[in-house]
């Protein structure tokens, strides 16, 4: 069940769609709306809210990149062998 | 303080040894073929470049005083990165395939190899990135300050009891400038992969991350406790400030803050297009697979060095109290705790982010100053033996001015702006680039004027908006410009162009470069076509893409004159050197046998032409290459033509040369000219040899039986074509042809005459041939045109096999239509024949049935006391029926009804022959018995042999006796009516049917008839004649109708029945002949 799942993700993230989809998505989260929710000057655990959304944003948005690659590394073989037979 | 500085100064040059060091290791490792920059790792740590001492020095600066909106300038290439799978790598593989040396020359290429364009985005490289470089000579130069314990802003050296005054920034700068040179210009090399200036710049990424991780770690654990404890600590101490910090524009002095999405954006546009950065992600990359490696591992690079900005910037806060010289706290921070190898490290990483910065800024904008704007002034002179020195010179003259204009811009300036503020002017300056670029890759439409009045007109107001703004800091252009407007109009201020005040500088020029650049691309690209050159061009950046690439492409041009591989060779040792251009001559043939000193084949110049051009293109940028290479070979008075100029191209739809239409269009005057198909061929064959300069063509089509004979044979030395004659040892070409519908062509025989027999083919003279198949789509071959030339190797290229190819299409359009005519004609002849025949035939038919019927007895015999009519109507033209009435004497009558079986002519012509012997015996024979015996005996054999046979009834009555007597040869039984009698009395008697027995005895047997019998003698037609129910007339009905019908003459009781029996059947026609007499005694 969760192999299938992971599969499934997996194939979906090779779509290009996927791509783009995600960096409108960083772009839009890096935008007004979504950066002025957390345009305060609050803190958590001592940290500011904004510093904590941004880093944290970040770190997420580099672990996606890096599903992406494992994505297309799976697929890639096969793609390979598509193209030179 | 000249302790701290020769401290400072000789650790400084110590570590630019070590990295110089370390790129002449790369650089040797390198030649030995063991690079250590060819992996993903180097690869991302050079694309940190991006990471200049902005990053090092400005962010904390832009930190401690703006606050956390520093983070977007690497978020957004953090984002960009999620493009890089489909947008990187496709630039990768494009300038790859066309060598291309710079983001001047890939715009450039895009839009038709342009000059002007190319130009262009070097100049505004130029004047873009000089506040960048003036950024680093600042940053570098201060820190030095700092770090040696400097003050002023030189360094007095006592020489010859003189003092000499060397200002620092100047000092940096030519230090910088050799530098640059030694990495990226020491020689001129056919490729501008600088494998030891990737490895410096990726060993200073390391350091630079290092070191700006211990300054971070120092402060952040050494001086403070943690994070949570500098983030307490500072919001105890400036809880207004901290507010301002960790919000975005919370200052609410609006122009000083630059809005999230235009920072986003210009870094998003600059991790891409600023020069320095293409050259690293593209030109220097030495495999696409990298950059997948490079997606995430280049984020993690920034995630990392901006992690301790922020707590260094509060930290500088809290230590010094101010945000005043907030840009160099990296330094002065471990310097004001006493930490001075700290400071050091800070310096050095400091050091190595500017240096590599400028080492490779100044490199690629000297690449693109030398191909794009030197190039096409050296190109116009003709190539001499200095050439390589006066380039390489020119290329480091290209670096010292890119330095020196950034050192110029720093002394202008001065210390009026903060890091950030100056880079950011920079990145202004390479959006410029991006819709000429993003449009170039994705929009086919986008033209070579449209990218030039956009990035034009992108420029020009970048310029204007944000340049010459920042020079009035420094008071050398007049602040009334800013405040009134050129020439006092008020719309024109450069910070509040057309009205719109109240944004901050940055956003308010990119919108205004950004509207004018996207909309000038747009609308010239919209509304002008783009030229032959162009399109070639998208064909390769577009198009290449879109479609799957079946097809190597073949040059669609040739030479008119030989030229020797030597004399490319010496051409590409005047730009790069013999060296290289051997080298790049071996790489050419590969493992292709070639002589160096031979003519190459005329097919094989076009792919050494557009390899020179490639090689040259690594040094000198494409469009220069292309230039040099033309006017080399004008020069040579080999000039390279349009194919068509020759043949003509067959490029379909769009852009059909001239000839080639013309060609195609005497081909299909001489084709609708007449139906002849032999002139046709033969017309069509003298134009290909006229028109082409063919020596010898030929036609073959196919017969009937499925060979293909020569149809058509023109062109010199005509021999009958035999067994022996050589055009049979090119039959297996036709043959393929044929079976596979494909043009077949030998372009050099010499070439396949070891493989092929082609010997006769040789001595004839024949260089080269091809067989085009005529066919018409998804229909089975109809022929095959051969075409041989004697003087030309080479002659059909792809071009020139798509025309011949329409026109075998053109000719098999006819040879179908005078087919298809042929045979209709056929057909039409045919049915006319048949129709002639079958009117004959009728016509015979027609007499046959005259003269049949004339047989038959034309009137009844007249005798007293008796009326008798007969009558015969035939199914056919001719039947097989046949009655008679033969006159003996006055008293007595035969009286006959016969059916030969069939109603054919055969039975017709039996029944005429059966006629005719009856009538012979009458005057023998007096019994019925007697005549039957004698006629079946006779006509035996006759029937036999026909197959035919005869059924006969046959009887005399003497009318004084009243006596019948007869004999009945297998034939239906005639009826007697008689009156008063309902029933009727049938005649029968033995005997067999005539034709089957030789000899056969037939019965005699007689009544008498009374007054009132009517005697009916007829036919199977009457009695097995059918209704559509399919019942049969039958032998009840006739006789019933034989009871009605009796006061009636003989005549009118054939007539009666022969209109009871139309309407029994419902029919006009009979199926069988239907033949009656009736015999009325009165």
């Amino acid at each position: 069940m969760l192999n299938r799942l992971r599969h499934r993700l997996l194939h979906r993230m090779q779509l290009r769609e996927s791509w783009v989809i995600f960096f409108i998505m960083g772009i839009i989260m890096m935008n007004f709306p979504f950066l002025h929710i957390f345009n305060r000057s609050d803190t958590i655990f001592g940290f500011p809210l904004l510093f904590l959304y941004l880093f944290i944003g970040w770190a997420v948005s580099i672990c996606v990149i890096c599903l992406f690659i494992i994505a297309t590394v799976q697929t890639d073989p096969a793609r390979h062998d598509a193209k030179n037979p | 303080m000249i302790t701290g500085f020769a401290h400072a100064a000789s650790i400084s040059l110590l570590y630019l040894l070590l990295i110089f060091l370390i790129a002449l290791y790369a650089h040797r490792r390198r030649l030995s073929g063991r690079s250590i920059v060819d992996n993903p790792y180097v690869y991302s740590l050079s694309i940190a470049v991006y990471c200049t001492s902005w990053t090092f020095y400005g962010s904390v600066g832009k930190a401690a005083t703006t606050g956390i909106d520093f983070l977007l300038i690497y978020l957004g290439p953090s984002l960009t990165a999620f493009s890089w799978m489909f947008l990187l790598r496709r630039i990768i593989r494009i300038s790859k395939e066309n060598n291309i040396t710079s983001i001047a020359d890939f715009i450039s290429l895009r839009y038709g190899k342009s000059l002007w364009l190319g130009a262009l985005v070097t100049l505004i490289a130029i004047f873009g990135i000089m506040p960048y470089i003036a950024l680093q000579i600042k940053a570098v130069s201060t820190s030095f300050y700092l770090i040696s314990g400097l003050t002023g802003s030189g360094i007095n050296l006592p020489v010859s009891g003189n003092g000499l005054f060397l200002p620092t920034g100047m000092l940096l700068a030519v230090i910088l400038s050799v530098f640059s040179i030694i990495f990226g210009a020491r020689k001129l090399v056919s490729s501008e992969r600088h494998e030891g200036l990737i490895a410096a710049v990726a060993f200073e990424s390391i350091v630079k991350l290092l070191s700006l991780v211990t300054v971070g770690i120092f402060v952040t654990y050494q001086l403070f406790d943690g994070f949570s404890d500098i983030f307490a600590r500072f919001r105890a101490a400036y809880p207004q400030q901290f507010n301002t910090l960790f919000t975005l524009g919370g200052d609410g002095s609006k122009t000083a803050s630059i809005p999230p999405f235009s920072m986003l954006f210009l870094s998003m546009g600059a991790i891409m297009l600023l020069p320095r950065q293409f050259h690293v992600m593209v030109i220097e990359n030495s495999s696409e697979h990298h950059v997948t490696k490079a997606m995430w591992m280049f984020p993690v690079y920034l995630f990392l060095i901006n992690i301790f900005v922020m707590p260094i910037a509060l930290g500088g806060i809290l230590t010094t109290g101010s945000s005043s010289g907030a840009d160099f706290f990296v330094i002065s921070l471990p310097l004001a705790t006493g930490h001075t190898g700290v400071a050091m490290l800070a310096f050095l990483g400091g050091l190595s982010a500017a240096a590599g910065m400028v080492m490779v800024e100044s490199v690629t904008i000297s690449t693109m100053l030398l191909n794009h704007i030197f190039m096409p002034v050296i190109v116009r002179f003709t190539p001499q033996s200095w050439f390589p020195h006066l380039l390489i010179n020119l290329k480091r003259l290209g670096i010292i001015l890119v330095i020196f204009l950034g050192y110029f811009y720093y002394h202008l300036i001065g210390d009026s702006f903060m890091l950030v503020n100056m880079g950011l002017i920079s990145f202004s300056a390479a959006a410029q680039f991006m819709p000429a670029m993003l449009g170039g890759l994705y929009w086919r439409r986008g033209n070579k004027t449209g990218a030039i009045a956009g990035i034009l007109s992108g420029f020009l107001t970048w310029f204007y908006t944000l340049l010459i703004p920042s020079f009035s800091h420094s008071g050398w252009i007049s602040s009334e410009l800013l405040s009134s407007g050129p020439f006092g109009i008020a719309l024109l201020r450069p910070t509040a162009l057309f009205g719109l005040d109240g944004m901050d500088i940055w956003s308010h020029s990119l919108f205004w470069s950004m509207l004018f650049n996207i909309s000038g691309y747009l609308i010239f690209s919209t509304l002008l076509h783009q030229d032959e050159q162009e399109r070639d061009q998208v064909r390769k950046f577009i198009l290449a893409y879109d479609f799957e690439r079946r097809h190597q492409r073949t040059e669609v041009k040739r030479l008119s004159k030989p030229v020797t591989v030597s004399q490319f060779v010496s051409l590409m040792t005047k730009f790069i050197g013999p060296i290289e251009a051997q080298r790049a001559i071996e790489t050419y043939h590969g493992g292709r046998d070639t002589g160096n000193d031979s003519n190459v084949s005329e097919f094989d110049l076009p792919n050494l032409k557009r390899f020179t051009e490639k090689t040259l293109a690594g040094s000198v940028g494409a469009a220069a290459a292309g230039a040099i290479v033309d006017s080399f070979l004008s020069d040579m008075g080999s000039r390279m033509e349009s194919v068509y100029d020759i043949f003509s191209t067959v490029r379909t739809s769009l852009d059909q040369s001239r000839e080639s239409l013309s060609v195609r269009l005497k081909a299909s005057e001489i084709i609708n000219r007449t139906l002849d198909l032999h002139i046709i061929m033969d017309d069509l064959l003298n134009l290909l040899l006229s028109e082409f300069k063919l020596d010898v063509a030929i036609i073959q089509l196919k017969a009937e039986d499925g060979t293909f004979p020569v149809k058509s044979y023109q062109g010199s030395d005509r021999r009958p074509i035999s067994d022996n004659h050589w055009f049979m040892e090119s039959r297996a070409y036709c043959r393929m042809a044929i079976d596979d519908h494909l043009p077949h062509f030998i372009n050099d025989t010499e070439l396949i005459a070891n493989t092929v027999e082609f010997t006769n083919i040789r001595s004839e003279g024949i260089v080269s041939c091809a067989h085009i198949p005529i066919f018409r789509e998804g229909e089975p071959a109809l022929g095959v045109i051969s075409l041989y030339s004697k003087s030309i190797v080479g002659l059909f290229t792809e071009e020139f096999i798509s025309l011949l190819s329409s026109l075998a299409g053109q000719l098999a359009q006819a040879v179908t239509i005078v087919c298809e005519m042929d045979a209709k004609e056929a057909e039409r002849i045919q049915k006319e024949r048949a129709l002639l025949e079958n009117a004959r035939v009728l016509r015979d038919m027609e007499i046959a049935q005259q003269i049949q019927m004339s047989l038959l007895p034309d009137a009844p015999p007249e005798y007293s006391g008796m009326d008798i009519a007969g009558r015969c109507i035939s199914a056919a033209h001719v039947g097989g029926d046949y009655y008679d009435f033969i006159h003996r004497d006055d008293r007595t009558i035969d009286l006959m009804i016969a059916d030969v079986s069939g109603h054919s002519v055969g039975a017709a012509l039996i029944m005429a022959e059966a006629r005719t012997l009856l009538r012979a015996q009458i005057g023998s024979s007096h019994s019925a018995s007697a005549i039957l015996q004698n006629l079946n005996r006779q006509l035996y054999d006759d029937l036999t042999r026909a197959e035919l046979f005869i059924t006969m009834f046959y009887a005399t009555y003497n009318t004084a006796t009243g006596r019948l007597s007869y004999a009945n040869a297998g034939h239906n039984h005639p009826m007697i009516c008689r009156s008063g009698e309902s029933s009727c009395i049938e005649l029968d008697a033995e005997g067999l049917i005539i034709g089957v027995r030789p000899s056969v005895i037939f019965e005699e047997r007689s009544i008498e008839l009374h007054s009132g019998d009517i005697l009916i003698f007829y036919t199977d037609g009457l009695t097995e004649a059918t209704n559509p129910a399919g019942e049969f007339f039958g032998n009840e009905r006739v006789c019933m109708m034989l009871s009605t019908v009796g006061h009636l003459s003989a005549h009118n009781i054939i007539d009666s029945f022969y209109s009871a029996l139309t309407e029994f059947c419902e029919s006009d026609t009979f199926q069988d002949d239907v033949s009656m007499v009736v015999l009325k005694i009165l």
